[in-house]
């Protein structure tokens, strides 16, 4: 089946394409604004900005609204519109979305606060480059599945799946190195820790990129690839391409 | 994918399964045949060539733009379209494997099979229990135990026992048009056909009534083999297990509901259950 990007706007009812290609924009806003708050997050880590990271944080409750009001959305197009097919599947993959984008907010809230405190505590602690190299992996991957969904572009997706797994690698050797680390320097074992929770966030930002871009490949596709291999969701990407 | 052999806990996952999600034209036994099917009226060919199954003991509904052939379609299953003056049909219809447009087919008797509810309900100026025994009659049986058994039943099946028990000699005109479309149904399946034929059953009703007959199809469905034509697309979505989309004189997509409705594959099918531009 074809997915046109402008597959929104040829509705008989004006009013449903508006409210459709609403909820979209709107979920690309919101995805926006959370990108911007990971962003701000590692930042005011790595240079030690708790001004910063204070503002940041305070984004958190924006998102929160945003993600109850593009719900409320989706319910009423539900309630009103009885979507099918395509229709259906972006309303159910966008409400899914948003909740993955708030909790995404939520990690990006967390590190703000370890932020603070590792500001607060005053020194550098080892570890600064693993968050430097994981945020920027996590970064890349919040801004490619949010133009993967701007485009419907599941080849996209599908990479974001990909880097998934080497934020995972990256997330694991890091670990090792800063249990290492702590076992040699007891005396740095808070701090330490601090670092292990802002990257044991932004590995889980990088989960919610990939359930994000699960949710695009069945928008696009109708295929539901959620707990399945790589392999397994390139076949579906593929199949998919080959059918339009 | 859902592993069906999983059990956690002592919970059995396989049970949380959808029927529907078993569903499969393939593993069906099939009611009616359709090859080839092509009709005209007149020069005029409405038909292109239909093939599909009508599977046993399921709803088919048939969904499309007005005039897609779809009423056509669902006509030609009791050949009701052999009244229509200048209507021609090419290709073959099986119901049991015989061609019912075969020359040694009997109307009337394809007629008692193949039942047929229309759009508008249309009791007999009679009583109610007149209306349900008339077939039964017309086949020449009188006896009242038989008749009484019979009306019975019908009406219990048609959901419609309770509500006219008590007045079952009054005049069929003084119900509802609900009521009076569940005893149309009531009249047709005191017959025993081994398909239903509905065409808009529900159109010309409430939300409520509406409601009953949907709840009604879905109880027939275990005794007959249904085809639904309707307008109401979340009404196919509702009550079927398999929908045809057709369009212009063609069949276009056939399949399970819960696919078609979630993941068509054709774009016609998309653009029409979605409310695109055709």
């Amino acid at each position: 089946m074809e997915f046109d990007n402008d597959n929104y706007s040829s509705h008989i009812s004006q009013q449903f394409n508006d409210e459709l290609e609403q909820i979209r924009t709107h979920l690309l806003t919101m995805g926006g604004v959370v990108e911007r708050q990971v962003h701000d997050a590692i930042e005011s880590l790595l240079i030690g900005d708790a001004e910063l990271a204070e503002q940041s944080r305070r984004v958190d409750k924006q998102i929160n609204d945003m993600e109850l009001m593009i719900d409320e959305q989706c319910t009423t197009i539900i309630a009103r519109r009885q979507p099918a097919a395509s229709d259906l599947r972006l309303i159910i993959s966008v409400s899914k979305a948003v909740s993955d984008l708030e909790r995404m907010g939520d990690e990006a809230a967390k590190i703000c606060r370890h932020a603070i405190e590792l500001v607060e505590e005053g020194d550098s602690p080892r570890g600064y480059q693993e968050v430097r190299h994981i945020g920027t992996l996590v970064r890349d991957m919040v801004k490619n599945v949010l133009t993967a969904f701007a485009r419907n572009d599941t080849e996209l997706a599908y990479r974001v799946a990909k880097q998934d797994k080497s934020v995972d690698q990256e997330y694991r050797t890091a670990m090792r190195s800063l249990v290492t680390y702590m076992m040699e320097d007891p005396r740095a074992i808070s701090s330490v820790l601090n670092v292990i929770w802002v990257l044991r966030s932004l590995e889980r930002i990088g989960d919610h990129a990939r359930n994000m871009a699960e949710h695009l490949i069945y928008l696009v596709s109708g295929t539901d690839v959620r707990h399945q291999s790589l392999k397994q969701i390139k076949k579906a990407v593929q199949d998919d391409i080959e059918k339009r | 994918m859902m592993n069906t052999e999983a059990k956690t806990h002592s919970i059995d996952i396989a049970s949380m399964q959808r029927d529907n999600r078993t569903l499969d034209l393939a593993n069906e036994e099939h009611t009616l045949k359709v090859n080839n099917l092509k009709l005209y009226y007149g020069d005029n060919e409405a038909l292109h060539g239909i093939d599909m199954v009508i599977p046993k003991n399921r709803v088919t509904a048939f969904i499309g733009p007005s005039g897609c052939g779809k009423s056509t379609l669902l006509r030609c299953f009791n050949r009701m379209n052999d009244l229509v003056d200048g209507c021609r049909i090419e290709g073959e219809i099986l119901l049991d494997e015989k061609n019912i447009y075969d020359r040694a087919v009997e109307v009337a008797e394809l007629r008692r099979r193949v039942g047929m509810v229309f759009q508008k309900p249309n009791p007999f100026p009679k009583t109610i229990y007149e209306n349900v025994a008339y077939g039964l009659r017309i086949q020449g049986i009188n006896k009242k135990r038989v008749l009484d058994e019979t009306v019975e039943w019908a009406l219990k099946s048609a959901a419609l026992w309770d509500e006219v028990k008590d007045r079952l000699h009054e005049s069929a005109l003084g119900m509802s048009g609900g009521q009076q479309q569940r005893l149309v149904i009531a009249r047709t399946i005191a017959v025993k056909p081994e398909v239903l034929l509905l065409d808009e059953p529900a159109s010309a009703l409430d939300p409520i009534s509406t409601l009953k007959i949907e709840e009604l199809i879905h109880e027939l469905k275990n005794d007959f083999t249904i085809a639904i034509v309707t307008h109401n697309m979340q009404q196919a979505a509702r009550v079927s297990d398999y929908t045809a989309f057709m369009y212009m004189g063609d069949l276009i997509e056939f399949g399970v509901t819960d696919t078609l409705f979630t993941n068509p594959s054709q774009k016609q099918t998309e653009d029409y259950i979605t409310g695109r531009y055709g």
